[in-house]
């Protein structure tokens, strides 16, 4: 794995920290030809996502989604990942550290451990995985799919190191290894240290600690995975009977309301609860009652809300609004008792449970504050990394970046995203690599199956229980293993972990296996990875299919067990019978053109074209305005009071300065045509609209959302109804107006959280929460109600919301069934609404009323734009990435990434970290000579050709033409795939390669074919 | 080209109902360029045959063939070894297919499976219309290179009839006069001179008037 | 009998969309009929008329093609062609006695999930409506 650096210069970045984020920057980097110097305390990468069962919004289990990216990461020639691994001294600057590195002791030597799992074995009351529901233990591998894939040893926890040592087959345990330190050159750094769960255990009044059937919402992650304590069987601990009622109670450690809580919101804790109580009552048992104790419901995310509205309205999960005060069991009691106050009422209620679930929040831990002080960074009061205001990943020691958690508490795409921002501004220390060429690198020796007879190995995995619930697998082995041809079937647990895939990598070459099928999740998202298995097996990477099992059976069909199993062994058998048709293929590859284009030149559009130019590539920026900016240029002030229109104008004055920017004004697209890496995009250009052809081979499409305007509550028919951010211009422009205002009423949701835009809008409490502190600056007697369904200020906006309740904004709750009501009266604004807490009719007369409008997807641009560029939106009109968990910035076309509110809204530092991610992303392509373009391009037979030309005249491409010696020819380099020509080819003499007719029609009878079963 | 078109189905299936086994054969000259009866052609229509007796109960064994010509011998001898085993013959080729094969197997009933139509060329992809009918006399040269004989209703040799209007033929607005034509390129090319000549009553022994014709080079026939 | 009748039924799905949407639809446990069996296709385009016939041969009661959304191909019209082809093969089906309503041509994009169940539950029951394809009792059984 230790690649020799051949300059020994700072030609490399240290990565801290081997979670999603640190993988997530490391990959950038590397895949952008970048060194990586990725270390980790802990003994193998992945954090804390490797302990969660499923993720939201899509509940499909984690190990399935990371362990791709986890072997890609232990496998790139330019990361050397060093794991037990910490930093004790950073010394130099920007583009020139030098980091000393000291390496814990392991005990085992990694070139010699098998990861058997004897010790472990031998061993068992050494395991510590499970965090607070297992025990701790000497040899500990964190999880099944561990990289790298071997144990460690706390010495200081075994008895007898001798007979530990003796137990290893291997000989790999190593008594007297020890701690080692190293020095690193390195250009910059980026710390992706996470963040550590708030410990209930200093609440008294929860039990946890004390009563088992208390958990976190971490050890009920640990109690539903498959690879956890149960196997995945719901159970109380206590005395493992089967919950009949669940309660979560979030908030518990965060925004400061128990004992030693931090004040600010920990962002993901509402979503982790609705995934946990979703996933319940879909795997387990509908009948499982699930409640959730909440102050606001905080589902600001990306179509977040749609998956609020879907656990209450198909899971029929219950919310209470209600903070819990205890939780304790009545003296010879079976369940829990809950005591809370509702909302409506001060009289406390009382109500059973079987579990208890603490939504716990998360903190800066000790030793990361250690680490802080170690590279010398400056902490925000609550000891995460302070970050610039429009500057999201920079700490404060130039050359030192910070992502995800520990910039600020985030879920796993918006840490995806600041990891992609930090390895962008982390490879700018560095100096720009020669692009690769991507063919020369894949140099592997192919075994010719050609003349053999079909011996297919049939691999299925249960991908825990996302397969496994509902389609019997080891039943369905047994019928693979029956099918002709089939040399062998098993089932394989998660088939993309690394353990599984090297397993199946090893039974090709054991069983010499020349086909391989594949039954699991869809092939849109692990054909690659597996292909790669082929290949390193020395197999043609097509001599694959894959039976999607998961995303097109199992997942679809739970409610049919019986039905999803027959169906799976239909697609088991097709499968297989159309895998005997493949044959071993060739790839194509072609040149990338290395310019790049951002449509959109509003913040995100302008960062990513700075970036992007900054390190060297010409960026064509098309804006369909004539002037930069966007929607940015309506707003003065963040929530944390930074200039806006300071650092916008800086901005465009850097950008329109840029000797590799080419602003183009007044531009629309028009036309767009192309393959991967080399696109030509037409636009009409000017007040003439004269027409104009950028070529280009990354797009990044920045062109944002629109500030919305709602009919309603006499907005644009009273001069003292006015939007958010007519306000903040106001206050800017006119505060001694402002000053005058006596009473001031604010109204959430207006345009969101509705049926014609259901997602919320994720800016305006924030505004809302700003302007009122803005208004009270101009004169602190102002009397403001914010009006609000649930307050969204998430992470450290949170400090905001307090000040402002401290200050004395009054924030009533309506519900959306009873919106307030809002007349003229004359020059001033009656409203009225229903208090919850008084229980009655409430009615203000105001100098002004601020609606909070928030964003809606520019439609009309973003459905032209999908027409043209041929790229996938939300029902909502927004852009669709790839993965949503995982790939937040990129399209699933190639090389056409997304950033900013045309993504989903967000505000400007989001947007800004999102620019930033696309550039990087951006720069992984643009680092290659050229792109691979698979090998499924049609092929034509000259024996069967009878020169008709319909080909010719059908390719929507003009691709084919009828050559020198009389037949149809195809340039495979110039093939875009779609097939075209083979389905109307009158002789039959064309065939495109992976979809051919006879194993399209295999596929036809087979899953036809009526089974005995 | 040659044009043909596939005939009604349930003509087809009258031809081969008494029959159990069938080789359907193609050809991979003219009517596979006029997507006719070329492999993909046989391939539809196999498989409609095949379900049509099907749901009649019946199960008929068709096995599927395409020359490369079927109007040379050598190339229909491929089919030697696949005749013995079937009861009837169905061909996808033009008359000449057809009748190629008859000669050849002398014992097996041989059916064809297209209406062989005329002497074509294609106007854009899918749309094949009428150039010539074989008259043996090529007048082209006299009438600007379009031929009066296949695309005048009437076939006449001077100019247009008096159902000519706005360059439309009398019996369609689809058909274009082919005079109105003749004229507008003779115009075209500054040979209005040509439109004067008379062209004497039109030899028609040439064409299929003195019966069956047949083509020898003397220097190739053996 | 027609009560227990279970149609079987083939989706050609470009792997653009329909695939995409159908994968979402799993992933958004929308759940539908396990009647459908899908085919992935790069393009809607790519399918035969022979592909369509042979479905139907082997005794698929309903089969359909799903591509893009009108002017969202990414081969710029295969959906288009795709849609000629099926009402080409429709024609077909009837030359033979085979409801041309069995075969059916629906576009959607990536993102619409939802819409796939539906489509597959719609389809499903229109076809359960009609009973068996006419030739599928008399198909020889295989293997």
């Amino acid at each position: 794995m230790k690649t020799a650096d051949p300059f020994q210069t700072s030609n490399r970045v240290l990565v801290i920290g081997g979670g999603v984020g640190g993988i997530r920057t490391a990959l950038d980097l590397a895949e952008a030809q970048k060194h990586v110097v990725l270390i980790d305390r802990a003994n193998a990468i992945g954090g804390l996502m490797t302990l969660l069962d499923r993720t939201f919004p899509t509940n499909n289990c984690d190990l399935c989604t990371i362990s791709p990216t986890l072997s890609e990461s232990s496998r790139s020639q330019y990361i050397e990942l060093m794991p037990l691994t910490q930093v004790t001294r950073l010394s130099g600057e920007e583009g020139n550290f030098s980091a000393q590195l000291t390496t814990a002791p392991r005990y085992i030597d990694l070139s010699r451990c098998t990861a058997c799992g004897e010790c472990h074995k031998q061993f068992p009351e050494c395991v510590n995985f499970n965090p607070g529901l297992d025990h701790r233990a000497p040899t500990c591998m964190r999880y099944p799919q561990a990289t790298p894939q071997a144990f460690s040893i706390d010495m200081s926890r075994c008895s007898d190191p001798k007979a530990l040592a003796a137990c290893c087959p291997a000989h790999a345990i190593v008594l007297d290894d020890r701690q080692t330190q190293s020095e690193f050159q390195i250009g910059a750094v980026v710390m992706a240290p996470g963040a550590s769960v708030f410990d209930p255990a200093a609440i008294d009044s929860f039990s946890y600690g004390r009563d088992p059937d208390v958990i976190t919402s971490l050890e009920y992650e640990r109690i539903m995975s498959a690879s956890g304590p149960t196997q995945g069987r719901l159970m109380c601990p206590s005395d493992g009977r089967t919950p009949e009622k669940i309660a979560w109670i979030q908030c518990v450690g965060s925004r400061g309301m128990q004992k030693g809580a931090v004040s600010y919101c920990s962002g993901v804790c509402c979503m982790f609860a609705l995934k946990e109580a979703i996933v319940t009552k879909e795997r387990f048992q509908d009948s499982i009652e699930a409640s959730i104790f909440y102050m606001d419901m905080r589902t600001f995310g990306k179509d977040y809300e749609l998956y609020y509205e879907r656990s209450r309205k198909d899971y029929g999960v219950r919310f209470v609004r209600s903070r819990p005060h205890s939780v304790f069991r009545k003296n010879g009691q079976g369940q829990l008792t809950v005591t809370f106050a509702s909302e409506d009422s001060s009289t406390m209620n009382e109500e059973t449970f079987d579990l208890v679930v603490l939504a716990t929040g998360f903190q800066i831990g000790a030793e990361t504050r250690q680490l802080a002080d170690t590279l010398g960074i400056t902490l925000n009061p609550h000891g995460f990394a302070q970050t610039g205001a429009f500057d999201p990943v920079a700490t404060s020691r130039p050359g030192v970046y910070a992502c995800g958690m520990f910039e600020s508490p985030k879920d796993i795409p918006e840490t995806m995203t600041q990891a992609s921002a930090a390895a962008c501004r982390a490879s700018a220390h560095l100096p720009a690599p020669e692009a690769l060429s991507e063919s020369e690198d894949e140099q592997t020796s192919e075994r010719d199956v050609t003349d053999e007879e079909p011996r297919i190995g049939v691999f299925i995995c249960d991908c825990g229980e996302s397969i496994g619930a509902v389609v019997h697998v080891p039943e369905l082995a047994a019928f693979a293993a029956k099918l002709p041809g089939v040399a062998l079937a098993e089932s394989v647990g998660h088939g993309c972990s690394r353990e599984s895939m090297s397993r199946i990598q090893e039974a090709i070459v054991e069983h010499k296996l020349n086909r391989v099928v594949l039954g699991g999740c869809s092939p849109r998202t692990h054909e690659a990875r597996f292909q790669d298995v082929l290949q390193r097996a020395g197999l043609n990477k097509y001599l694959l299919e894959i039976a999607n099992l998961r995303d097109q059976d199992a997942w679809v069909h739970l409610d049919h067990p019986d039905k999803a199993n027959a169906k799976a062994r239909q697609l088991i058998w097709s499968a297989v019978m159309s895998v005997k048709k493949a044959h071993a293929l060739a790839d194509n590859y072609l040149p990338i053109n290395r310019d790049v284009l951002v449509v959109g030149g509003g913040v995100a559009g302008m960062t990513a074209a700075l970036r992007l130019a900054d390190q060297g590539f010409r960026v064509f920026l098309a804006e369909r305005r004539s002037m930069l900016g966007g929607t940015a240029n309506l707003v003065h002030r963040t929530l944390e009071g930074d200039d806006v229109q300071a650092f916008i104008n800086d901005l465009r004055q850097k950008v329109m300065s840029h000797l590799r920017i080419q602003v183009i004004f007044n531009a629309f697209i028009v036309d767009h045509s192309g393959m991967p890496g080399m696109y030509t995009t037409g636009m009409q250009v000017g007040p003439q609209m004269f027409y104009r052809q950028i070529r280009h081979g990354v797009t990044i499409l920045a062109t944002g959302a629109l500030p919305r305007r709602p009919d309603g509550y006499l907005l644009g028919q009273h001069d003292a109804v006015m939007t958010q951010l007519d306000a903040d211009a106001l206050i800017e422009d006119a505060p001694e107006k402002v000053k005058a205002w006596d009473t001031v009423v604010m109204i959430q949701c207006v345009g969101s959280r509705q049926p014609d835009n259901p997602n919320c809008s994720r800016v305006c409490c924030q505004a809302a929460v700003k302007n009122a502190l803005r208004i009270l600056e101009q004169n602190p007697e102002t009397r403001i109600f914010i009006l609000y369904r649930d307050m969204r200020t998430y992470g450290f906006q949170e400090d905001y919301y307090l000040k402002a309740r401290e200050k004395g904004v009054i924030f009533v709750r309506y519900e959306p069934a009873l919106p307030p009501v809002v007349q003229a009266a004359g020059s001033l604004i009656e409203v009225a609404f229903t208090d919850p807490v008084l229980g009655r009719s409430v009615m203000v007369t105001a100098d002004a009323l601020l609606l909070s409008t928030g964003f809606i997807s520019d439609d009309e641009s973003t459905e032209d734009l999908a027409t043209i560029f041929k790229i996938p939106r939300t029902s909502d009109g927004y852009f669709l990435e790839d993965h949503i968990k995982l790939r937040p910035v990129d399209f699933s076309k190639p090389g056409f990434y997304m950033a900013g509110t045309a993504h989903a809204p967000k505000n400007i530092r989001e947007s800004i970290a999102q620019a930033e991610a696309s550039a990087a992303r951006a720069m992984t392509m643009l680092s290659r000579e050229n792109i691979n373009l698979g090998a499924a391009t049609a092929r034509v037979d000259s024996q069967k050709c009878a020169a008709c030309l319909i080909c010719v005249r059908a390719c929507p491409f003009g691709v084919p033409f009828i050559n020198a010696d009389g037949y149809s020819e195809i340039d495979p380099a110039k093939c875009h795939g779609c097939g075209v020509c083979a389905a109307e080819c009158p002789a039959k003499a064309i065939q495109l390669m992976q979809f051919e007719d006879d194993q399209i029609l295999s596929k036809v009878s087979s899953l036809l074919e009526r089974m005995v079963a | 080209m040659i044009t043909a078109e596939r005939k009604p189905l349930e003509e087809i299936i009258e031809y081969i109902r008494p029959f159990q086994k069938i080789l359907l054969i193609g050809c991979n000259e003219c009517v596979t360029v006029c997507s006719a009866g070329g492999r993909k052609e046989v391939g539809v229509l196999s498989s409609l045959l095949q379900m049509s007796f099907l749901k009649q109960g019946k199960n008929l064994q068709i096995r599927e063939h395409t020359l490369e010509r079927q109007c040379d011998p050598e190339y229909v001898e491929e089919l030697v070894s696949m005749v013995d085993g079937v009861d009837a013959i169905l061909s996808m080729a033009c008359g000449c297919g057809v009748q190629e094969i008859c000669r050849r197997f002398k014992n097996k009933p041989v059916f064809p499976a297209v209406n062989t139509k005329f002497m074509g060329a294609s106007e854009r992809q899918g749309v094949w219309a009428e150039r010539c009918q074989g008259c043996g006399n090529c007048l082209l040269g006299v009438t600007g290179g379009i031929c009066p004989i296949a695309r005048c209703s009437k076939q006449l040799m001077n100019g247009p009839c008096g159902g000519s209007t706005s360059g439309k033929c009398e019996i369609s607005p689809d058909v274009d006069c082919a005079w109105q034509l003749i004229w507008d390129r003779l115009k075209a090319l500054g040979m209005e001179d040509r439109y004067e000549e008379i062209i004497p009553a039109k030899d028609w022994r040439p064409g299929r008037a003195a019966g069956p014709r047949k083509i020898i080079r003397e220097d190739l026939a053996e | 009998m027609m009560e227990d009748f279970e149609p079987v039924i083939i989706a050609f799905c470009c792997h653009y969309c329909a695939y995409t949407a159908a994968d979402m639809a799993g992933s958004q446990r929308r759940c539908y009929p396990a009647n459908v069996r899908i085919i992935r296709v790069p393009c809607s385009g790519k399918v035969d008329v022979i592909h369509i016939l042979k479905a139907f041969e082997n005794g698929a009661d309903g089969v359909y093609v799903a591509g893009c959304l009108e002017g969202d191909c990414h081969f710029k019209n295969g959906n288009i062609r795709a849609a000629r082809r099926v009402a080409y093969a429709r024609k077909l089906m009837e030359s033979v006695g085979i409801e041309g309503e069995r075969l059916e041509m629906v576009n959607l994009s990536a993102g619409m999930g939802d819409r796939f169940a539906e489509i597959a539950g719609r389809i499903t029951e229109k076809i359960r409506k009609m009973g068996p394809n006419p030739i599928r009792n008399t198909i020889r059984p295989v293997a």
